[in-house]
């Protein structure tokens, strides 16, 4: 029996390899997504680890909200710092400054575009880990070193100048040095200007004040017991670690950050399992239907149903073993790959070498194998209801042997348990809204081979009406070959159903990204007309980084003849008391806000913006009535320093223009109990007939003095700057979702490869009576682009049905305005077809070259 | 019932479809086939000869009646005990040779051995390969084979496991007469020398006339059962009976 199997197997080479690359290309995705991350998560851990080396023990504010919170906390003051420095042990203490930078050369040229940037002050000798490659360290105030990636990529030299922009105003630096951090070239990809301490406090705009504070032991005690004596002597708004544990924390801080990454990717890869599942249900069918004979010989001579059962699905495990093991290699070949279309995309993510985990090896391999065993698992069910009688005799009908439902249940249930556990660890892991549509496709889609009797009767009658409407215009004019390719389609519309499925799911998402995110671009424009009353917005020019804007900026504008106000507006997070995970706060200057922005309060009106103080704050209406939170009501909140505050409810309002979070504050309590100490926005408006010609280049030539980081936009341009942030993500997704198209490609090549071995005889005699090969080719082309277009069709019509329907629920009350982008959806159509053509390429002239003599003869 | 019965069937009725439209393929057929005997069922086409074999064989239930092969009452086993005794005690051999292409004719001879997990007698391989005569074409695909190699092979294939009884489903339908006749040759070999019991099927006057009895059906029922003919005697028997 084995024997049978495994010749088999190897028999149906063809069909294998199809099948397995359907396989290879989903795990691929899912290898190179673990080695890429777990690569960025090493190489972190590989600087973490070397900074840790020379700090027995680190001090650093406790983070009340947790590692992923992107807030500021609260700085270490001068006292703070004198009272380590007393504990007995300490040999040095020293405090250390690590911020937010924007770095520019002398041309004023952004540098480090694709990764934040930091400003960092020099440490005492013994606390340094780093070399100077060229130069020196920076000496006195007027000198930066900089690190050796930047210095590389951005063509800087010693005795360059080099602007630093962080929280103040900008200052030049002479560069003195180049610097090598612990051996690796680069700090993780990010780009950092080493100062002296005071020249980065400065820049941190926040002088007498370190972001945390580094300690070496005297030799004979050790970092734990040196630790237990500072943390006897600090209160509990510091966290105090040693540095090995403050290396595992960040590493361990990493490693959440970057599980929304993985789960980013990891849901292409399952889209693209997916997709390959309905392949091979579809191989496995056709070929089960094939080997009908084959199976009912092997019962005749005492093969039993489970013998069946196991010889088709032991294959389904070689093939699906075969495809992961591919897949899984292929991944080290895409983890680089990832990379490039990140730093394509703007991140810049640091990578030394390529790691491979075992677990990276046993998930993908499980993963291939086991979509591909579950997926041949019904096809296998119905090769054992073979009956023996069916090898008796050619022409014999095949009858049905009873089935068993309740074993059919149990199998749907196993495959819908599987789907349901993956998306639950997606979901649990939270990646938003595109986690949502993959479920709601995979509901959707797991539906079609799961109850085929009455879903796949509707999809298969929808797949015969529309291969008539599709081939209209090309049977229209009577021709032989379109109207054979048609009925080819629809002879089994279950086979054509499943194939053109493969390729609806894959467009399917492609549209429904689209739509949502023409959608998304028409609400902000929508939202920001009806909202923004100003006339500039004024923000960082770089999206990445959380870098913020500095608070000097609207009193520097205000001087601007023309100008009437500038009020600056921060984001900033808490948790608020019973609820769960964080919540997102915005701060703003209540006299000034609403002159600039519109509010639609729901209760409250605008005066109630000047009451707040740092005892109220206003609640948006979807969070409010989401929490059942009430006008009055209290609300206990926790900031990221670990100060609690109560907050009273004033006020509730709709914001389709989402610049109100959660919960609104006054920018004073923002500075006082959140320690917020940039800005993000600041509006800009204009007296009364004043025209931007007069005020915006003023605006800008103070910008590029004081401030580089920030810029101007007008409405219109700060639109646009949206619109394209929404764009570069769309051109993520459509890369990333391009894969499961491929995939279903593979599955029209199989099925089509498959149809045209099955009906070998009719190709020969169709050519016996003066087929021409060009004829069988069009033919063969034609089935193709029906099947494709059929897909085509369906996926449009599911990503337009499921964005009504998200429009509709989930996105109902957010202002969402539901745009269906018909250059895209026209693209996409016809896209669909050309990709029918391609895959019909080579099964084309396989079934032109069929033998006419040996068709007629086959068995 | 006589001692030496291998294989028995009593009052089998075999009934495809319902109500008016009802056919009955086989009507009360009473029938015992005895150790090493080589025995031939005839009739015209929709006789029910074949539906007779598949309920002997245990491939097809009777709608009333009972089969027993081997001392074994079929009528009470599940599909997993049919299953079971037909890799036991049932040998086949059909028109169309039904070699799996993938294997070479050695492997196809193993294959029941396979199926079941039991082990090979090498001794009793080597004498059936000597006597089907294919020891230079073991590792030759049925592809690379002529339908009388084929076929063959597919008769070693149906001895090879000892069973208590082999059935032939037109097994030189699809052969020259050369072919046929050595086939038939090898039947009778296995009956005379391995004492092996044969029931064919067949529609050929020619191998009906290799058997040691030859049973008739016509509409469902048997209309003769006897001491086999010559070539000739059963072409006017067939003849007799069609008229």
């Amino acid at each position: 029996m084995t024997a049978v199997v495994v010749r088999g197997f190897f028999s149906r080479k063809l069909r294998a390899v199809l099948t397995g690359i359907a396989v290879a290309l989903g795990v691929a995705l899912m290898s190179g997504t673990y080695i890429l991350t777990d690569t960025i998560d090493h190489s972190f851990a590989a600087i973490f680890a070397t900074g840790a080396a020379n700090r027995s023990v680190v001090v650093v504010p406790h983070q009340g909200l947790g590692a992923t919170a992107a807030v500021q906390t609260a700085t270490i003051g001068r006292a703070t710092l004198q009272r380590v420095q007393r504990v007995p042990g300490v040999a040095v203490a020293a405090g250390e400054v690590f911020a937010v930078a924007t770095l520019f050369d002398s041309h004023g040229k952004r540098l480090n575009t694709a990764a934040p940037s930091f400003a960092a002050s020099l440490l005492p000798p013994r606390f340094e880990d780093f070399s100077t490659v060229s130069g020196t360290l920076p000496r006195n105030g007027g000198s930066v070193a900089v690190d050796e990636a930047t210095a590389q990529r951005d063509g800087l030299k010693v005795g360059r100048r080099l602007r630093v922009a962080g929280a103040t105003t900008a200052a030049t630096y002479r560069i003195v040095g180049i610097l090598r951090f612990a051996g690796s070239t680069s700090f993780g990809g990010a780009g950092v200007a080493l100062v002296t301490l005071p020249q980065a406090q400065l820049l941190a705009g926040e002088p007498n004040s370190y972001d945390d504070l580094v300690i070496a032991a005297r030799p004979g005690v050790s970092p734990a017991t040196l630790r237990e004596r500072i943390r006897a002597v600090l209160p509990r708004t510091l966290d105090v670690r040693t540095g090995v544990q403050e290396a595992a924390q960040q590493t361990s801080d990493l490693e959440s950050q970057l599980g929304f990454l993985r789960t980013f990717l990891l849901i292409f890869a399952y889209v693209a399992l997916f997709v390959g599942a309905f392949i091979i249900f579809n191989t496995f069918s056709i070929t089960v239907a094939q080997r009908t004979r084959e199976f009912g010989l092997l019962r005749t001579l005492g093969a039993t149903r489970g013998q069946v059962v196991r010889s088709v699905v032991a294959e389904g495990a070689m093939l699906g073993f075969g495809g992961a093991l591919l897949g899984l290699l292929a991944g080290f070949a895409l983890a680089p790959g990832l990379d490039q279309l990140f730093k394509a995309f703007g991140a810049d993510l640091p990578d030394s070498g390529t790691v491979v985990e075992f677990r990276t090896v046993w998930v993908s391999l499980l993963a291939g194998t086991g979509v591909t065993i579950l997926a041949g698992l019904l096809p296998a069910l119905h090769a054992a209801r073979v009956t023996p009688i069916a090898a008796m005799r050619e022409g014999v009908p095949l009858e049905r042997a009873q089935r068993s439902p309740r074993r059919r249940r149990i199998v749907f249930a196993l495959i819908i348990a599987y789907v349901v556990v993956r998306l639950a660890l997606v979901v649990s892991s939270g990646a938003g809204i595109v986690t949502i549509l993959v479920l709601v496709a995979f509901v959707l889609a797991v539906r079609v081979p799961a109850s085929r009797r009455r879903i796949g009767k509707v999809f298969s009658a929808a797949v015969v009406g529309l291969a008539h409407v599709l081939s209209r215009p090309l049977t229209w004019r009577g021709s032989i070959t379109a109207r054979l390719a048609r009925d080819n389609t629809i002879r089994h519309p279950g086979r054509t159903a499943v194939t053109a499925a493969a390729l609806m799911i894959g467009l399917a998402l492609v549209s429904l990204i689209s739509i949502l995110a023409a959608g998304t671009k028409a609400s902000i424009n929508q939202a920001i007309d009806a909202s923004f009353a100003g006339n500039l917005i004024v923000q960082n020019s770089s999206t990445s980084g959380n870098a913020g804007i500095p608070t000097e900026i609207p009193a520097a504008l205000r001087a601007i003849p023309g100008i009437a106000q500038v009020t600056p507006i921060a984001f900033t997070e808490g948790k608020v008391n019973h609820l769960k995970g964080t919540q997102t706060i915005t701060a703003l200057e209540p006299a000034s806000f609403s002159r600039v922005y519109r509010i639609d309060w729901d209760r409250g009106n605008d005066a109630t913006l000047a009451q707040l103080g740092t005892t109220g704050t206003v609640l948006t209406k979807t969070f409010a009535s989401a929490n059942h939170l009430k006008l009055g009501q209290t609300l206990s909140v926790l900031t990221a320093s670990g100060r609690r505050i109560r907050l009273a409810v004033r006020g509730i309002a709709t914001d389709n223009a989402r610049l109100l979070a959660d919960l609104t504050i006054t920018l004073a309590l923002a500075r006082s109990a959140f320690s917020q100490r940039v800005d993000a926005l600041d509006f800009v408006s204009y007296r009364p007939g004043v025209t931007n010609s007069a005020v915006q280049p003023r605006v800008n030539r103070i910008l590029a003095a004081r401030f580089p980081q920030a810029e101007s936009q007008t409405a219109a341009q700060f639109k646009k700057s949206l619109a394209s942030q929404v764009d570069t993500l769309l051109a993520l997704i459509y890369v990333l979702l391009a894969l499961s198209v491929i995939v279903s490609l593979f599955g029209i090549v199989n099925t089509l490869v498959l149809s045209i071995f099955e009906r070998t005889r009719e190709l020969g005699m169709l050519r016996a009576i003066g087929t021409s090969r060009r004829q069988v080719r069009q033919m063969i082309r034609y089935e193709s682009i029906i099947t494709a277009l059929i897909g085509g069709v369906l996926g449009i019509a599911l990503g337009v049905v499921l964005a009504v329907v998200l429009a509709a629920t989930a996105l109902s009350g957010s202002g969402f305005v539901l745009v269906i982008p018909v250059a895209t959806v026209i693209i996409l159509f016809v896209l669909a077809g050309v990709a029918g053509l391609a895959a019909a390429a080579w099964p084309a002239r396989r079934a032109a070259k069929v033998d006419i003599l040996a068709a007629i003869a086959t068995e | 019932m006589s001692a030496a019965a291998i294989v028995s069937a009593s009052e089998l009725t075999r009934r495809y479809g319902e109500g008016e439209v009802a056919v009955d393929a086989l009507s009360d057929v009473s029938v015992e086939f005895t150790q090493a005997r080589f025995a031939a069922i005839m009739g015209p086409s929709g006789s029910g000869k074949s539906t007779l074999m598949h309920i002997l064989a245990g491939l097809d239930r009777p709608t009333t009646g009972s089969v027993t092969l081997d001392g074994v009452e079929l009528g009470t086993l599940d599909d997993r005990a049919l299953t079971l005794l037909r890799r036991e005690k049932v040998g086949f051999i059909f028109q169309t040779f039904n070699l799996l292409p993938i294997l070479d004719a050695r492997e196809n001879i193993l294959l029941p051995l396979s199926i079941a997990g039991r082990s090979v007698d090498e001794a009793w391989f080597e004498e059936l390969v000597d006597a089907v005569g294919i020891r230079d074409r073991l590792h030759h695909r049925p592809a690379q084979l002529s339908g009388g190699q084929q076929q063959r092979v597919a008769v070693a294939r149906a001895l090879v496991s000892r069973p208590a009884v082999v059935f032939a489903d037109e097994p030189t339908g699809n052969l020259d007469s050369a072919a046929s006749g050595e086939v038939l040759e090898l039947l009778r070999l296995a009956v005379d020398r391995f004492g092996q019991t044969v029931v064919m099927v067949t529609h050929d006057a020619q191998a009906a006339s290799h058997a040691d009895r030859l049973v008739v059906l016509g509409d469902g029922r048997i209309v003769r059962d006897g001491e086999a003919l010559d070539a000739g005697g059963v072409l006017d028997l067939m003849k007799s009976l069609s008229r």
